[in-house]
């Protein structure tokens, strides 16, 4: 515990140089305005800053970027609340009780709850990412090919499962995102597999034109033809403040949304997507008087918002500690310190202290700027919005062309970026679900590497996965979920978790 | 009648069960391609390894995904209102990046959003120079003078 404290002291002296909290503040400002407009995504927003990060030291880009992140969660609640549109996925529960404190004159408590319950899921998020991090560092030195292939493979089941919808579209899109990995040089042969003599497919399919195709473009070519709901007047600062009752009924959503969306966090997955469905689900269960939610219930505020930002800090402990990125997201952020040299994963924290530790440091203050920047200027932000979406979606198509463009000076990605726009257009049309399909191309290599590895290690027995206890404990947690998922083909009961937590009727 | 059973046949076909094919489809395409590369041995796994590996199961999921399909929406009722405007958007996007590298940045995004501004959204003509000339200048500036982000430029230097 000491330790921990020395060295969170040591991450402040980074995180308070002038420098790096001049970028913090950058990041969470750009954050909180990619959350707001709806198709850009923290993902397209990290991506679009990407090359800028370039020339940064690696402590600076990680701080930029990852205020980016969670400066899209806090902005993404902002226009839930007023207009009833999610800036960005994770905000979609926020829509249903915030809006309706709009209506009943009620928005300024509730965009304060959103604010003060993020800061507080934040700050324990980043709590438990100072904990917990090193000590699975530590215990992942002992993960060789078949633990990490089966910690893969249990990931993308558990985001199957947890997913909610039909398991086999949602791991047929989980195969799509493999089978997209496999594009690009063999790194055991040295093959080239499905490049069509294109020289640049021998790289690989980056994740950043898929992302923002996926993500970004498709959601311009839904929305393009519609018009944004009109504004309503911005709450004034003295406005904003909650009334005792509102604030005592926070108090548990917060401390359960904080610590429910650390825990689905860890998961990989849309984990911040996930937790705060989960989290408004548990709330409405619990409640004595669950008719009030759908009406302007401040529970319904409070609980998915901090399940949405303690999950997004929740997302770098697998990152920082096992080199896995759980997200899309954080599939971007590996790559930016991967830039640098740098590789996430259990040597990170004992070899590069300083960088590790101001990253956690740097997430508290980033925490604290947006709770700063957030109530107070909540106007201002807002008044971007009072911009058409006629203007705004054409600027959003010309961001995403330079981002894709400028990560690696290719006319290819970008064209690889449109013809996901159109997949990811035509899926979501078809009801699939796409975030598997990012974080199934961002684990392929180390899956099929790992697959690989563990079978030469085996002379070929696939057994080694059983004989291993740390694999086979994963394998069979895996094996659960997936008999869990199939109980809907053998029993009449069509009813899948969402359901139980009370979401079918919201949805 | 023959036509009469073929559109009602149209109309009963659901949306799983039309994604179910893609999916076998693609995983029949993908088993095709993979035969150029040697799958190996258990104990050596190939190149074609993991590839045939996937085919497979995206067959299986296609298969299950047509079976489960049965209650899903026909594909006749799938709205695609918005579908034209999506294509002439991607169509404009084709166009930017096949010129991004020959006529530089700043004069392939000030074309793009004009063309978007002026032809698609019809937009105050003052309104659409400003805007669609304004960011191609501004973002070049941010992005390849202050952040250095290497920026194509055309052959005339601009």
């Amino acid at each position: 515990m000491v330790e921990t404290f020395h060295n969170l002291l040591l991450g402040f002296t980074v995180a308070l140089q002038p420098q790096v909290l001049i970028y913090a503040f950058i990041g969470c400002i750009v954050g909180t305005l990619v959350g707001m407009l709806p198709g850009v995504g923290p993902l397209a927003g990290i991506s679009m800053l990407l090359p800028a990060t370039f020339g940064l030291d690696p402590i600076i880009a990680m701080v930029l970027l990852a205020g980016v992140y969670y400066g899209a969660m806090y902005g993404g609640s902002t226009t839930s609340i007023l207009i009833r549109l999610p800036g960005e996925a994770a905000s979609v529960m926020t829509c249903i009780d915030g809006y309706a404190m709009t209506q009943r004159g009620r928005a300024g408590p509730a965009l304060a709850i959103a604010a003060i319950g993020s800061f507080i899921a934040g700050t324990l998020g980043v709590i438990g990412l100072m904990l917990l991090a090193p000590t699975l560092a530590n215990f992942a030195l002992r993960f060789g090919p078949p633990e990490y292939a089966a910690l893969l493979l249990l990931g993308l089941l558990m985001l199957a499962y947890m997913t909610g919808g039909s398991m086999p579209k949602t791991l047929a899109m989980a195969g799509l995102g493999l089978l997209l990995g496999m594009i690009g040089i063999d790194a055991m042969s040295g093959y080239t597999r499905f490049s069509f003599d294109v020289v640049e497919l021998a790289d690989g399919i980056g994740i950043v034109p898929v992302a923002v195709g996926l993500f970004g473009i498709s959601e311009i070519l839904l929305t393009a033809s519609q018009a944004l709901p009109e504004l309503p007047k911005n709450p004034a600062l003295r406005e904003l403040m909650p009334s005792g009752e509102e604030l005592r009924r926070s108090i548990g959503p917060i401390a359960r949304g904080s610590l429910l969306g650390f825990m689905i966090g860890i998961i990989p997955g849309s984990a911040h997507i996930i937790s705060s469905f989960v989290s408004y689900g548990i709330e409405r269960r619990i409640s004595k008087t669950p008719e009030r939610f759908g009406n302007g219930a401040i529970e319904g505020v409070a609980g998915p918002e901090s399940a949405n930002n303690a999950a997004a800090t929740g997302a770098f402990i697998p990152m920082m500690a096992l080199g896995i990125p759980t997200s899309p997201v954080t599939a971007v952020m590996i790559a930016a310190v991967m830039v640098h040299g740098i590789s996430p994963g259990p040597m990170l924290i004992a070899e590069q202290p300083n960088l590790f530790w101001g990253f956690v440091a740097s997430m508290y203050v980033g925490n604290v700027v947006l709770l700063i920047l957030n109530l107070p200027m909540v106007g201002l932000f807002v008044s971007l919005l009072r911009i058409p979406y006629a203007y705004l979606y054409p600027c959003i198509l010309a961001f995403c062309i330079l981002g894709c463009y400028s990560v690696s000076n290719s006319v290819v990605d970008v064209w690889i970026m449109l013809a996901m726009g159109a997949v990811g257009y035509t899926l979501r049309k078809l009801n699939f679900d796409l975030a598997p399909v990012a974080l199934g191309l961002v684990l392929a290599p180390m899956l099929e590497l790992s697959l690989r590895q563990s079978l030469a290690m085996s002379a070929g027995h696939y057994a080694i996965f059983l004989e291993r206890p740390i694999a086979a404990t994963m394998l069979g947690l895996g094996s659960i979920m997936l008999l869990f998922s199939l109980k809907p083909f053998f029993s009449k009961a069509h009813s899948d978790w969402r359901a139980k937590v009370g979401l079918d009727e919201v949805n | 009648m023959e036509a009469e059973n073929a559109s009602d046949s149209g109309r009963k076909l659901r949306s799983d069960q039309v994604s179910g094919l893609m999916l076998c489809a693609l995983a029949v395409y993908v088993w095709w391609m993979n035969r150029a590369y040697p799958v190996g041995t258990l104990s050596e796994p190939g190149p074609g390894y993991v590839p045939l590996l996937l085919a497979i199961f995206m067959a299986v999921m296609g298969l299950l995904v047509i079976v489960c399909g049965g209650k899903s929406v026909p594909l006749a009722q799938l709205q695609w209102g918005e579908a034209g405007r999506a294509a002439a958007l991607l169509m404009a996007c084709g166009v930017a990046a096949f010129a991004l590298e020959r006529l530089g940045y700043r004069i392939t995004m000030a074309a793009m959003l004009i063309f978007f501004l002026g032809v698609l959204e019809r937009r105050k003509p003052v309104m659409v120079a400003l805007v669609g000339v304004g960011f191609a200048f501004i973002s070049y500036y941010i992005f390849a003078t202050l952040l250095r982000v290497p920026l194509p430029v055309s052959p005339w230097g601009v």
